[in-house]
C-alpha cells in the first residue's frame, strides 16, 4: 500500500488541528483548528474503503464491486454535527467577546478569576 | 517563564504524536476486504434507493438521522436564542455592493435553488440527499444577502412563517416516525411499498424524509446567517 493515502493525510492533519486546539491562545483559530481536527476525521472515514477498482455506492447492478457505503453515511452526521458545533461555539466565543473584549483565553481566564475574587 | 513556554509546547508535541501514533495504529488493521457486504448485496432491494448511503442513513440507520436532525434543530435554536441575549449591532445598514455582483446573483440565484431542489428530490437515486440539497439552496440564500443587503431578504421571507415550516417538517418527521405504532409495529419501520430501482418513487418514505430534512436544513442555514448577520453586522 502507498504510504500518502487518505487516511496517513488525515492523520497529519488531525495531529496539526489537535495541535492548534492545545497550544494557540486565540478562541477563534482554536475552533478553526477544531474544525480542521473535524475535517480529517472526515476525510479517514471517506478513505476507509477508497479503492482504484471499485464504484460508487449508487447501484448500477449486481455483480459490479462498489465501495462500502457504510463510512460514508456516517460522515453525514459528522459534517451536520460539525457545522452545529461550530455555529454554537461561535455564538459563546461572541458573548465572551462582548464581555471581556479579547478572544485570548489566557486573559478570559484571568479576569474571570479575577471576578471570582471579588 | 521562557523555560516553562517551551516545557509547554513540547508536551503537546509529545501528547499530539502520541496520539496520531494510537490513530494510525487503529486505522492500519483493514479486514479482509472481498468479505460479503450485507449492505451492499440487499440495500437496493430492501430500500429501494439506488444512492445506497441514502438507503441507510434513511432507512437502516433513521434512528441516527433523527438525532442528527435533532442536533441540528437545537444548534439552530441556540444560535437564536443564545444572539437573542446580546444587543443588536448598530451597522445593519446594506454595503452598497457592485453591479457585478448584483448581476450574478440575479443570474445564479434560481438555478442554485432549482439545484438544490434537484439534489433534495433525487437523493436517493442519485448523489445527493436532504442535508446537502438544502444546504446548496441556503447558500443561495446567502448569494442574495450578499448581493441585496440582508434586511431586504429577510423582509421577503416572514419570519414566523419560516419558523412554522422549519418546527412543522421536524414534527411531521416525529410523527411519521411513530405511526408505525398504531398498526402494532415497532417504530421507524417503513409502511409505504417499493417501487422498481431508479424510478422517483421507489423510495418509500426516503423521498418524504428527504424533503423534511431539506426544507429543515434549508430554512436552518437561513436562519443562522441571518442571526449572525444582524448581531455582528453587514457581510
Amino acid at each position: 500500500m502507498e504510504m500518502i493515502n487518505g487516511v496517513t493525510v488525515a492523520v497529519v492533519l488531525f495531529g496539526i488541528g489537535l495541535l492548534g486546539l492545545i497550544i494557540r491562545r486565540d478562541l477563534v483559530i482554536k475552533l478553526l483548528a477544531l474544525g480542521l481536527v473535524d475535517s480529517s476525521v472526515t476525510l479517514a472515514l471517506v478513505s476507509l474503503d477508497a479503492r482504484q477498482d471499485a464504484l460508487t455506492p449508487i447501484w448500477q447492478g449486481a455483480g459490479l464491486a462498489y465501495v462500502d457505503p457504510l463510512p460514508h453515511a456516517l460522515v453525514l452526521a459528522a459534517i451536520v454535527i460539525n457545522f452545529a458545533l461550530l455555529a454554537l461555539a461561535l455564538v459563546f466565543v461572541m458573548l465572551l467577546v462582548e464581555r471581556y473584549h479579547t478572544t485570548d483565553s489566557h486573559r478570559i481566564a484571568h479576569e474571570i478569576g479575577r471576578e471570582t475574587e471579588e | 517563564m521562557r523555560t516553562s513556554k517551551l516545557a509547554q509546547t513540547t508536551a503537546a508535541l509529545v501528547l499530539v504524536a502520541c496520539a496520531c501514533a494510537i490513530i494510525a495504529f487503529g486505522f492500519s488493521y483493514r479486514g479482509p476486504l472481498d468479505r460479503p457486504n450485507p449492505y451492499l448485496s440487499r440495500a437496493t432491494t430492501d430500500t429501494g434507493a439506488t444512492n445506497l448511503v441514502a438507503g441507510i442513513y434513511l432507512d437502516y440507520r433513521l434512528y441516527d438521522s433523527l438525532f442528527e436532525l435533532l442536533v441540528f434543530s437545537v444548534a439552530v435554536l441556540g444560535v437564536r436564542f443564545y444572539l437573542g441575549t446580546t444587543r443588536q449591532s448598530p451597522n445593519t445598514k446594506a454595503i452598497p455592493e457592485s453591479q457585478a455582483v448584483r448581476a450574478s446573483a440575479d443570474l445564479l440565484f434560481s438555478p442554485i435553488l432549482l439545484i438544490g431542489v434537484y439534489l433534495i428530490l433525487f437523493g436517493h437515486l442519485s448523489p445527493g440527499g436532504g442535508f446537502s440539497g438544502g444546504a446548496v439552496a441556503g447558500t443561495g440564500l446567502l448569494l442574495c444577502a450578499v448581493a441585496l443587503g440582508a434586511e431586504t431578504v429577510a423582509r421577503r421571507f416572514h419570519s414566523t412563517q419560516l419558523e412554522l415550516f422549519e418546527w412543522g417538517a421536524l414534527f411531521v418527521v416525529l410523527l411519521l416516525v411513530l405511526i408505525p405504532l398504531i398498526f402494532g409495529l415497532s417504530p421507524f419501520t417503513d409502511l409505504l411499498p417499493r417501487g422498481a430501482p431508479g424510478e422517483l418513487l421507489s423510495g418509500g418514505t426516503l423521498l418524504i424524509y428527504n424533503v423534511l430534512i431539506g426544507i429543515k436544513v434549508f430554512v436552518g442555514t437561513w436562519v443562522v446567517i441571518s442571526t449572525f448577520i444582524r448581531h455582528r453586522g453587514e457581510i
